[in-house]
Parts: structure tokens; sequence; C-alpha cells
């Protein structure tokens, strides 16, 4: 067990230098400077490249980074905010805070809402809770977040004003309603479905038939043998979760105008402003890689039977 | 015959008696000729895999509906162009920001005449800002009659309809002739029945075709727009999952078929990329390949290229996406699809037999991986699309001349609360392709492969 959390910490942080140098090289491929605007002069953009470093072969550019990261030094923003510390709009304004909040919000509303379904589902097999359920998740996951934010904002925010359409910094919980709504309804779906198949695998199990056999009621096997089995494909769900999450963030933030991660990422891209883009992809990835990494832990832990260091197929 | 005897305890001895109770005779015991023979061999169609296949597939309701409606939009998507006279990038001047089935107070004129007329061109419902004719000539065509006539100066806001039971079979009917939608007057035309090489066509229609869907902000028909985005979502789609398919059944069958060692770093590899979060990628990638495409596209001379360049860097760089990140899931399940097969019977049989390694992978590990991949291809397919949707709603994906349905949707946003309908009808035929392609996927996983079946 100690062996194999050290193999995937060390895979993990692979991944993670991995991301950082896809996403440096790709950025300097991105074609045009930084520096480069109308009134530009050459010997300017060249004074810039010097003072941060930019003039350095690739390589040694690539070193410095990863260094400085270790160091908790993201760099400083050259375009944006010309000059200040990247660490300190990630994390010192609010948008780490208001991405996560929302992002976790989001998964726990997916987790709490979809496991519940896919066992009533599973419960009332075959009659029309079941046969509506399977409707209401098999069209959920076809609709796409940005069509669901959208038609949530004509609805509640412009038809019939309930709720406002500015969510901005999420402060109130009417402001967060719609967001976590749009953001988790495909994640509820999916969970929900994804509960109700594996529930119905357990519930054809030798286990589940003994304890049937020793009388032990239908709601107690249900809670206590049926579902903690079928929770695992829903554990080993929640990486990908997490990363469409994220995902999901970049159109709902600019749906909803937060001013979160998502929405900065984007925007930074757009004005090509390097050390914010490599720093917001850095972030966003080792979130991501980081709850691959507890998922496949918590994974082991949960099913003895599961051999990690066998990983065929 | 087996029946019979089966009937007696084995205590029973006396054949005679036996024979005598169930009124058989020593003939009965002769052995069968080669015709009885013959007509015992259970004699059945053997069902090839498809077949088989097919036959599950029609079995499941929810799968056949959902092909059903997939083929309708496939129609809608292709063939449907050629029923409604609008482009998707023609604007109608006259007929902006309409909503659904409406028309503009310009066309409302001539659908309010078009009853009294058979044949008609108007010239308020075509594209462009000039609702005018310049001087020339022009024929029409009715029932195989050409109706060639010349117009010696710019005639503006007029109809010209074609009676051919009348005396005067051509007029002309001008705005100020329609009086509370009825024609007062009628302009008899000269013409001949053969039209000079150098005339246009005026295509005469019966009717004006409503703007099923509305009309966007510069006059633009939306249902036509929305046909145009589905095809191209559509294609994306399928390319993309083409890319996949070529890729990763590559890679996972290399990977499976060497084992070893080479499998060991391939898989590796492999789970590297998995664990990368694409869709950061993916926005990066729009970004840095957008510009050097482009330069590429301009520069190049090759016939390809300017293939390529008709599709966009967007879209381009979407495909290479895909063929860097998202064939990973395929190379899996090809490989582990692989290994289990390698150690099967069959193929150790085949080994044994001397069967070299070009045929057990022609003859046993091939056909046995197509179902597989048939599922993959199509589950593929619609998430390729929700992709596409989605970097297109972000302003990334198609560019400009083009359009998706995701960049249709983007579009509506900036007058999402006055014309909601603009993004509804994009985003609903999204949702309907999304949907079907995802059951039939479903259908045909049960279908092609019972084991696969969650």
């Amino acid at each position: 067990m100690f062996v194999y959390v050290l193999k995937r910490i060390g895979a993990a942080v692979l991944t993670l230098l991995l991301i950082m140098s896809i996403t440096f090289f790709l950025m300097n491929a991105i074609p045009g400077s930084p520096f480069l605007t109308e009134k530009s002069t050459p010997q300017q953009i060249e004074l810039a490249n010097q003072k941060y470093g930019l003039d350095k072969p690739l390589v040694v550019q690539l070193k410095n980074y990863i260094l400085n990261y270790l160091k908790g030094d993201l760099g400083v923003s050259l375009k944006m905010q010309e000059g200040t510390d990247v660490s300190k709009l990630l994390f010192h304004q609010g948008k780490f805070e208001l991405s996560i909040k929302l992002g976790i919000s989001a998964i726990l509303l997916a987790i709490v809402i979809g496991i519940p379904l896919g066992c009533i589902a599973a419960y009332n097999r075959g009659s029309w809770i079941d046969g509506f359920l399977r409707v209401m998740t098999t069209v959920g996951v076809a609709i796409p977040t940005f069509v669901l934010a959208t038609l949530l904002l004509i609805y509640f925010g412009v038809k019939h004003p309930v709720l406002p359409t500015n969510s901005g910094s999420l402060t109130d919980f009417k402001s967060m309603i719609m967001p976590i709504i749009s953001l988790s309804f495909y994640y509820v779906c999916y969970i929900a479905k994804l509960t109700r198949t594996s529930m119905l695998d357990a519930i054809n199990q030798d286990y589940i038939r003994t304890a049937r056999a020793k009388g032990v009621k239908t709601r107690w096997i249900v809670l206590k043998h049926a579902l903690r089995n079928s929770l695992i494909p829903v554990v080993t769900y929640l990486g990908p979760v997490t990363a469409g999450i994220i995902t999901g963030s970049f159109v709902v933030e600019s749906t909803f105008q937060i001013p979160g991660l998502g929405k900065y990422f984007v925007n930074s891209i757009l004005s090509r402003d390097y050390p914010v883009i490599m720093a917001t992809t850095v972030v966003l990835a080792a979130l991501v890689i980081f709850m691959n990494l507890v998922v496949d832990i918590v994974y082991k832990m949960i099913d003895p039977r599961i051999t990690l260091t066998n990983k065929e197929g | 015959m087996k029946e019979t005897f089966a009937k007696l305890s084995p205590f029973q001895v006396d054949p005679a008696r036996v024979m005598g109770e169930y009124g058989l005779s020593a003939a009965d015991f002769e052995p069968a000729s080669n015709d009885e023979k013959e007509s015992m061999v259970e004699k059945r169609k053997s069902v090839s895999y498809w077949k088989d296949a097919w036959r599950r597939f029609k079995a499941n309701t929810v799968s056949m509906v959902a092909l059903a409606v997939f083929i309708l939009c496939l129609i809608f998507a292709f063939i449907g162009p050629y029923f409604i006279p609008y482009s998707y990038g023609d604007q109608y001047r006259s007929s902006q920001k309409l909503g659904p089935k409406e028309f503009s107070d310009q066309e409302q004129l001539v659908v309010d005449v078009q009853d009294e007329v058979e044949y008609m061109f108007a010239t308020f419902t075509q594209p462009g800002s000039i609702t005018s004719l310049d001087p020339g000539a022009y024929y029409a065509k009715v029932k195989g009659k050409v109706y060639a006539f010349e117009l010696e100066k710019l005639v503006d806001k007029v109809i010209i309809a074609v009676n051919p039971d009348d005396a005067d079979p051509l007029v002309m009917i001008r705005e100020k002739d329609i009086v509370d939608g009825h024609i007062v007057e009628k302009t008899p035309m000269e013409f001949t029945t053969t039209a000079s090489p150098d005339a246009k066509q005026l295509k005469m229609v019966k009717k004006v075709f409503p703007h099923v869907f509305g009309t966007d902000s510069v006059g633009r028909d939306i249902m036509a727009r929305t046909m145009y985005g589905a095809r191209v979502s559509i294609m994306i789609g399928i390319v993309s999952a083409l890319i996949v398919l070529f890729i990763g059944s590559i890679y996972g069958s290399v990977s499976g078929i060497l084992g070893g060692k080479v499998d060991f770093v391939m898989m590796r590899i492999v789970e590297l990329i998995y664990s990368i979060p694409e869709v950061l990628i993916v926005l990066l990638l729009q970004v840095v390949l957008k510009d050097p495409l482009q330069n590429w596209f301009d520069t190049s001379e090759s016939a390809i290229v300017h293939a390529l360049s008709t599709l966009g860097a967007g879209i381009i760089s979407i495909f290479i996406t895909f063929a860097l990140l998202y064939w990973v899931t395929m190379a899996r399940i090809i490989r582990g699809q692989v290994l289990q097969l390698k150690q099967s019977e069959y193929v150790t049989a085949a080994r044994a037999l001397g069967a070299s390694t070009g045929r057990i992978i022609k003859r046993h590990l091939l056909p046995n991986c197509v179902g597989p991949l048939v599922i993959t291809t199509c589950l593929q397919i619609p998430s390729a699309i929700f992709l596409e949707s989605f970097l297109s709603f972000l302003g990334l994906g198609v560019s400009a001349p083009m359009a998706s349905l995701g960049s249709l949707c983007s579009d509506a946003l900036a007058t999402i609360t006055l014309y909601p309908y603009r993004l509804l009808y994009p985003a609903i035929t999204l949702t309907i392709i999304v949907l079907s392609l995802n059951l039939v996927g479903d259908g045909l996983r049960d279908a092609l492969d019972p084991r696969l079946k969650k």
C-alpha cells in the first residue's frame, strides 16, 4: 500500500512536469510577443524580453520556471495586470476561492442528488419512477452545459426574474443556485445512471441473496450491502468529474459573470499573458491530478479485492 | 424411436413382449439409410455475426427509434438544404430579425397576392441588400416553356409573374399595384420563347417560403444556418471519431500484440496522456495552432492544403487535438481486447497448428475486435460534437464564415433576451443529435458485444 501510494505520487509529479513542459512550449509557439503593441519599438520589446528573461534559450527558461514554481513563485503578470505577482492575482483576489467554492458545491450536489436518485431508480426498478429517471438522466447527459446555463438564465433570470442574472462573487445563496445547477446537472444524471446500473449489478450478487435469506429487511440490504458495493464505480468517476467541472466552469463563469479562475484562464489565453496562462494551467491541472490521486487511493482502500499492481486492460 | 426406449424400465428384458406392446417389428431396428439420416440433420441457416447483431439491435426499440431520429437529423442536415430556397450565408435585408414563421412587411405583401398569380419572382424576397433587377436580359422557365424578356432600365420592388394560361402570360406587378392585399394592376410584358445565351434565369416559385426558424440580425435564415451547422458538427464528430479510431486501434493493437517491455512503455505513455486534463490543452492548442495554420494555408500552394484551408484553422486544430489526446481510451480498449484474445484457446490452437502471426491477426484478432471498435467509435462521435460545440461556444472552434451548432448558439447569446429562439433551435438540434447517437451507441454495445453490457 505504502509503495503504491509513493508510486502514484511519483506518477502524479511526472504528469505535472509533463504538463508544465507542454504548456511552456505551446505557449512559446503562440505567434506574437506579449509586448507587441502598436506603439512598441523593437528596442522596447527586446528590453522587456531581457527584463523578464524571455531572451534566454527555451530550455533555460523552462528550467528557471520549474525551479521558481517549486519555490512557490508563479512569476509576474506581463499584460493583464502588468507587474503584479501571478500568485497574488490567482489566490489573493478571491478568484481561486470562488472557483473552488463553485466547483466543490457542484461536485457535492452531484453526489448528494445523483446517488440517491440512482438508488431510488434501482429500488423501484421497472416502475414509472425508474422510467422517468431513466429518461431524465439519458436526456440530461445530452444537454451541453452552456445550453442549460443559458436556458436557466433566460427563464429564471429574465422571463421570471426570481434569480439574479449576474451572480458576481456568489455572496448570497440565491446567486449560487443557477450556476451550481447548470454546472452539476450533467454529473447528477451521470452519477444517477452509474449508481443505478452498479446497484442492479450488486443486487444480483450472492451475498445479497444470503442477506435476504437471513431475513434482513430490504431497505437495510439496499443501504448496507448494495449501496456500499455499488459506490465503487461512482468513486472512480469522481476524477473525471473534477476535470469536467473545471471545464464547465469556463462556460458557467462567463455566462453568469462570475470572476473566477475559469473566466480568467480564457482571458489570459486571449491576451497571451504567458505567466498567467502557465500558472492557471498548472494550478488547474494540479487540482485534477490531485483528485485522480485521491480517487485512486480511496478506490484501493474501499475495495481490498482490487490489486493495483496488476493493471491489465 | 429413442423416446420409445426411454419409457422402458431397465428391468424389462423381453423384447418381443415390448415390441408387441408398442406395435414395433424387427424392421424398425434396421440401420437407417442415408436418405433417412439426411432428413434428421438439423437444417438451419448459419447466422453471420452482423446479421445476429442486427437482429439483436432491431429487438431494442429504444435504439431503433434513436437510429430513426438520427437518420432524420442526417436528412435534415444533408438533404434539407436542397428543399429550402435559402442558403446559410445569404442575407435577406428586408427580412431581418424575424421570429419563427414570421414574414417581413415586404414579404407579407407578396404572400397576400401569391394566390392571385401562378408562378412568380419577387425581388423583395431575394438575398442581398438591393431589392432590384439590373437592366439586362432575363428568362424564366415555367412548365418547360421559356419566357425571355429584356429590362431596359432598373426595376425596384417588383413581382414578375407568369400565368401560363392567361392572354398575357408574363406580367410585372409593382409595389404600388398592390392595394389592401390585392393586385389592382398588372403590366403585361413582351417576351420571346427563346432565351439569349447571356440571359439570367429568374427562379420562379409558387409561394413565398417562410423562415421556419426565423432570421438573425442581418437577415440570414436560421433554419438554413441550423442545417449547415448540424452538417458541420456531424462531420467534425465523424472525422474526429475516425482519427481516434485510426490512431487508437493501431497503437492499442501494436501494444497488445507485441506485449512485454514495449507494451509496458507504451502503456505508461498512455497513462501519462490519460491523466492530462485534456480541455486545458485543447484550449491552449486552439489558440496556439490558429495563427500558424492560417499562415500555412495562405502561403502553401498545394491542393491538399487548399482543401484543408476551406475547413478553417479552428476545425483543423480540433482534429489535431483529437489526434494528440483523445485516442488513449480507444487504445486501452483495443489493447485489453487483444490481450484477452491472445490468451484464448482458439488462438493457442491456431498457433499450435502453425498459423503465422499475420494469419492469426487477420483471422482471429481483427474480427473479434470489430465489435469494440465500432462501439467506441460510435460513442466518440457525440463526445466530439460536444467538445466542438463547447469550444465554438467559447469563441474558439470554427471561425467566421463557417458555422457549427456551437457557434450558432454562441452567436445567439448576444441577443438572447430578445430572441431566445435563435439559441433554442441550434441547441435543440445539438441535443437531439447527441442524444440519438448516445442511444444508438448503447444499442450497438448491447447488440455487438453483450459481454460489455454494463
